[in-house]
């Protein structure tokens, strides 16, 4: 609350004392009272005015402050009206009044809105699903009457199912705790599936594939990992060179283990690098020519803050490695003895 | 005798695919044609495996398990496009053996059902694949012809065991490559052909030689 505004917003009241002042000095001076008792008067008078108005200026002030510092504490500060005092004084109880009737539709809209959202999700996870009967049909059919042009079907049935799963995973990011179970888990197997998922479309890039010894376990959920692969194994397809190698490869150390996932395709601009992680950031590859739409990587990394995994990427002039850091705790290492 | 396996899936193309990869596969398939009718045409066909999907007309796939249960052991793997936990959690509780989501990949498919008949019924039939004269023997990846053996890696086993599986026909590079692949051997094109001639090397040592025919730009064949 500002001084010079409360001052302000008195004036009415110290215009009414300076008149009533006027009007006693006038007639203390006609009835022949001496100048000095009128003067005494006016002054008692001046400084009752001075310290009222102050006292009544800090007392608000306090009140009011600590209403701010309520509201600044809230999270959702729409619900102040809930947990403030209701006032005494009348104007403000009629504000009270007025929050109380702002909060309440705010409330309505917010929950329209949540229950919007939700169908639209649940729309489109079943939507998702559905969609998997055809792609398994079509799949079928291919895999049943194999030709140089199923083959070509059946890398672009693949690109169909990884955005599908885009999809399906980004509905699903916002509450994944509702949807992982931590198991153990082979990394070795969630690498082969990974690349199972992805057959044609490496084959029909020539991708030269190496693993290296990675028969190592890790606690983690085994189909949100899979996941993560395959957004990563798009990439090095889509941004593939000459004579394209894709690398697995995991290294231990005492508390994490990481795989990383190198490719030798066009790389990453260094002035890029720390952006890629961000929702819709396509950077300079995005921008020639690539179909890139920024969701991706944005999904794995958010994906991997859920799940305790690290996720980092690397690259110089050529060729991108992407690490996943899984940690080991010690209460795993404990329960494994 | 063939292994019957019965498909319990209402969408008809999967249903007919499935078929055909089944029975191209050795199996005797059946498949479910009236969903009222589930349990009961489940029992007049006695499968020694049953393929389920989740979503079905009448009674979901939870429950027909649950039924199946009731009254047999037999392997069951469920296959849905819908992959939460709960419902793979649902699917083991009420005695699934496998949990696939669609859209599943056909090798693994197999896989699967031939490790689940493997261990419900433990067929004693050694692996050994036989073809004019020559013998493969998958455990110990080996080749023998005439009392004489060869050694073979993993990749040249894989290769001779797809070109015995398929003897008589033409096997496209691609579908070499391909079932390779679906064993978690990523060999490309040129691998293939110094694999083939490494095999060649060593059917020869043991007296077979042009065993392995090209077929030119067909592929290769026994």
């Amino acid at each position: 609350m500002s001084g010079k505004q409360y001052l302000k917003n008195q004036l009415p009241v110290i215009l009414i004392n300076l008149l009533g002042m006027l009007a006693l000095a006038l007639f203390l001076i006609a009835s022949d009272n001496p100048i000095q008792t009128v003067l005494f008067i006016l002054a008692v008078w001046s400084i009752v005015l001075v310290l009222s108005l102050l006292a009544f200026y800090f007392s608000r002030k306090k009140y009011l402050n600590k209403l701010l510092n309520m509201t600044e504490q809230l999270e959702e500060r729409y619900l102040l009206p809930e947990i403030m005092q209701v006032p005494e004084r009348a104007d403000e109880q009629v504000f009270y009044q007025i929050m109380k009737m702002a909060e309440k539709s705010m409330l309505e809209r917010i929950g329209e809105v949540q229950r919007e959202r939700r169908e639209y999700k649940e729309y489109i996870e079943q939507w998702i699903h559905e969609v998997k009967t055809p792609i398994t049909a079509m799949k079928l059919l291919c895999e049943n009457n194999r030709s140089p042009f199923s083959r070509e079907v059946l890398a672009e049935l693949e690109n169909i199912n990884q955005y599908t799963e885009q999809a399906l995973y980004y509905a699903r990011s916002e509450h994944a705790e509702k949807d992982y179970s931590v198991r153990e888990v082979n990394l070795c197997d969630v690498v082969h599936s990974a690349i199972a998922d992805n057959k044609y479309l490496l084959r029909q890039s020539n991708m030269t594939i190496q693993i290296d010894d990675i028969e190592t376990k890790v606690y983690t959920d085994e189909k949100w990992v899979r996941f993560i692969l395959n957004q990563i194994i798009g990439n090095a397809i889509k941004y593939h060179a000459e004579q394209p190698i894709l690398h697995f490869g995991a290294t231990k150390t005492n508390d994490k283990i990481v795989l990383s996932i190198s490719d030798n395709g066009i790389g990453i601009p260094k002035s890029d690098l720390p952006r890629i992680f961000e929702k819709g950031f396509t950077g300079q590859n995005g921008r020639t020519g690539k179909n890139s739409t920024g969701i991706g990587l944005y999904l794995c990394k958010r994906l991997c803050d859920q799940l305790g995994i690290g996720l980092t990427a690397y690259s110089e002039n050529r060729g991108t490695t992407i690490s996943l850091i899984f940690q080991m705790n010690d209460f795993i290492i404990g329960v494994q003895g | 005798m063939k292994e019957k396996i019965l498909i319990i899936e209402d969408d008809f193309t999967i249903q007919t695919q499935l078929k055909t990869l089944l029975s191209g596969n050795g199996y005797e398939v059946f498949a479910v044609t009236d969903f009222s009718q589930t349990i009961e045409q489940l029992k007049e066909a006695a499968p020694h495996l049953v393929i389920l999907d989740i979503k079905l007309p009448w009674n979901n796939g939870f429950e027909i398990c649950s039924q199946i249960r009731t009254f047999s052991d037999i392997p069951i793997v469920f296959v849905t496009s819908s992959n939460t936990d709960m419902d793979e959690l649902n699917s083991i509780m009420l005695g699934g053996d496998a949990f696939i989501t669609k859209p599943y990949n056909p090798a693994i498919l197999l896989a699967k059902i031939a490790a689940l008949l493997k261990k419900a019924y433990r067929s004693p039939q050694t692996e050994i694949y036989m073809w004019k004269e020559a013998t493969l023997h998958l455990e110990s990846s080996m080749i023998e012809y005439k009392g004489q053996k060869a050694e073979l890696t993993k990749n040249e086993l894989k290769i001779l065991y797809y070109l015995f599986k398929n003897a008589g026909k033409i096997c496209s590079r691609n579908d070499i490559v391909d079932f390779l692949w679906d064993n978690q051997l990523y060999v490309d094109d040129n691998a293939l052909s110094v694999n083939i001639t490494r095999i060649r090397d060593k059917l020869a040592a043991i007296g077979l030689v042009d065993f392995i025919k090209t077929k030119h730009r067909q592929g290769y064949t026994l």
